[in-house]
């Protein structure tokens, strides 16, 4: 007998774990190279006075927390 | 008062009320084994919270982030990257590694990973896999306990007699009361270590600049060249940044110290709401972090040690009592890592390797006596390690990290079912061949191509485990059936269909 193979836990069913992965991933390929090395690498313009580098992962952090804040709200 | 006096005095005064905190523990602990090493599995949210972010944050939160911003800059706020991802690992990994555990029983890595696989050598390796590397960590957060100890005095306690101190203090508070004591104290070092940063870095940017925006204004006028990647040393290339991400998110929660944790929760719930709110403070822990580290640069640009700016400015800019509050602070982060690796270690000593191994049909109070003489043992071992000395503690962080990261293959093959499963041979290849790879890409050809040792070494074993799985005996069908079915009901909610069975 051949062991048996759940359907991959990969891959989410429903549409709002599908749509909170999908979410989760661009987010994070944002502060993930090469995009930190080029587009947000930069000082200027700065943001409330801090350097553009350092406010651009700040939002995106604050994005990605979201993300996994709503995934449990909608129960994913 | 001279500053020294108040610093160390503020130090020991927190040291006195761990102390307090692991006898009050003992009196309410109960002589058996999951209540000694899980807490009884009864962590509600705020304690598992706490305990959480205060073991995650060591001694390298405090001293070496600082140091990392003081000399390659603004790239180190990237830690932002791996502390999400635990956050996200701790969600949709972490509730998964908690339902198996109390479905089964596991109290250890390598009780769910012995129990799939049905392998006892893999217990047996996974086992010295997390001694060994985490023992590595013991260093690092003794070390930081011997620095803080040492500049709190003013050099009057060595750090040699600091280390040991506080090393022993933890192991006192351990036995005592076990994983209780641990979180009790995880909790009181978890708000005063957050608390302590903050004030710190508001008090000397104030101090120092006028704030923290004219902080950054003068920093982008003096030294732009810590403000952009790759840094001033060239440190922060795109392979490092992607390799420090999964070394230190993957990496950290692997080690069994972060994984027991998760068996320790009441519920599933408080794990997914865990996941989704300790990267608030785990992201949060570095802002005054860098605000120490980029002001410390323009002030005191030619420190010898760059791990010491925190303390250093503190010394020279901060008033006594605040010096103090915050070096106490500084051990809180360091002792709260510390206990959880001493007490983790003794759980895979005592369960893995003296219960299975040694001695299977004793008593409970005999294991906990037994896991008591552990602690004393790995004080031993961590002290003897820490008297050797090393400028950035994050360096001993990641290559502590990189050894765990090897156990990710055959984790995510128990937690995550699919069409095909790792297999025991394929395991122990992937594990074998990954530790190789990371000894040469680590110590013998550090980071080829700029890429991190640990990503080179993950490729490495996840391609003979999966290699070699593809050619050797699964686990058998009934295994597979028993626990990927209880992921099944418990990710689902129902039992798993006919047709989503592929055979």
């Amino acid at each position: 007998m051949s062991p048996p193979g759940y359907r991959s836990h990969f891959i989410p069913r429903t549409r709002e774990g599908r749509t909170a992965t999908v979410a989760f991933l661009v987010l994070f390929a944002l502060c993930m190279p090469p995009f930190t090395h080029t587009v947000l690498n930069r000082i200027d313009p700065t943001v409330l006075g801090v350097p553009f580098f350092w406010a651009a992962l700040f939002v995106i952090y604050t994005l990605l927390i979201g993300v996994l804040v709503r995934a449990l709200r909608s129960g994913v | 008062m001279e500053t020294w006096v108040v610093a160390t005095g503020l130090v020991f005064l927190y040291i006195l009320f761990t102390i307090l905190l692991g006898v009050v523990a003992n009196r309410r602990m109960t002589v058996d084994m999951e209540d000694f090493l899980l807490y009884g599995r009864r962590a509600g949210f705020v304690v598992l919270y706490l305990t959480v972010v205060a073991t995650f944050h060591s001694a390298f939160a405090f001293l070496g982030s600082s140091g990392f911003f003081y000399t390659h800059g603004i790239g180190f706020w990237m830690a932002g990257t791996w502390t999400v991802l635990v956050g996200a690992i701790t969600y949709v990994l972490g509730t998964r590694i908690w339902a198996l555990g109390k479905a089964f029983g596991y109290m250890t890595p390598a009780d769910m990973l012995a129990d799939f696989y049905e392998s006892e050598a893999v217990r047996v390796v996974v086992a010295i896999v997390s001694v060994v590397f985490t023992i590595l960590y013991i260093q690092v957060q003794a070390q930081g306990l011997g620095y803080i100890i040492n500049v709190a005095s003013g050099d009057r306690i060595s750090y040699e007699v600091g280390t040991l101190v506080l090393l022993a203090v933890a192991a006192f508070y351990l036995m005592a009361g076990g994983l209780r004591a641990v979180y009790w104290t995880d909790v009181l070092q978890g708000i005063w270590m957050y608390a302590a940063v903050w004030i710190g870095a508001l008090v000397l940017s104030y101090e120092l600049f006028g704030g923290p925006l004219e902080l950054w204004r003068a920093v982008i006028a003096e030294r732009p060249d810590l403000l952009t990647l790759p840094g001033p040393e060239g440190f922060f290339t795109p392979g490092m940044w992607l390799g420090m991400t999964i070394t230190l998110s993957f990496g950290i929660v692997f080690q069994p110290h972060m994984m027991i944790r998760y068996y320790t929760a009441v519920d599933g719930r408080t794990l997914k709401l865990l996941g989704a709110t300790t990267p608030i403070y785990l992201v949060t822990l570095y802002i005054p972090t860098a605000l120490v580290g980029l002001g410390g640069a323009l002030v005191m640009p030619d420190l010898a040690v760059p791990d010491r700016i925190f303390p250093e400015l503190l010394f020279a800019y901060a008033p006594a009592w605040l010096t103090g509050l915050i070096l106490a602070g500084a051990t809180a982060a360091a002792m709260s890592t510390l206990d959880s690796i001493l007490h983790a270690n003794m759980t895979v000593l005592t369960r893995d390797v003296y219960q299975r191994y040694v001695a299977p049909d004793r008593t409970q109070a005999h294991y906990v006596a037994v896991g008591r003489a552990f602690v004393i043992l790995l004080l031993g071992v961590g002290y003897a390690l820490s008297v050797r000395t090393f400028d950035f503690l994050v360096v001993l962080v990641t290559l502590s990290g990189s050894g765990a990261l090897q156990l990710m293959p055959a984790i995510l093959g128990v937690c995550f079912p699919g069409r095909r499963t790792l297999t025991r041979a394929g395991v122990l290849a992937g594990i074998g061949a990954g530790l190789a790879a990371l000894y040469v890409t680590l110590v013998l050809l550090p980071h080829p191509y700029g890429v991190h040792g640990s990503i080179w070494s993950l490729l490495v074993n996840a391609a003979v485990a999966l290699n070699v799985s593809a050619l050797t005996r699964p686990p058998s069908a009934e295994t597979i059936a028993r626990v990927h079915g209880e992921l099944e009901r418990f990710v689902y909610g129902e039992e798993a269909q006919p047709s989503e069975i592929r055979t």
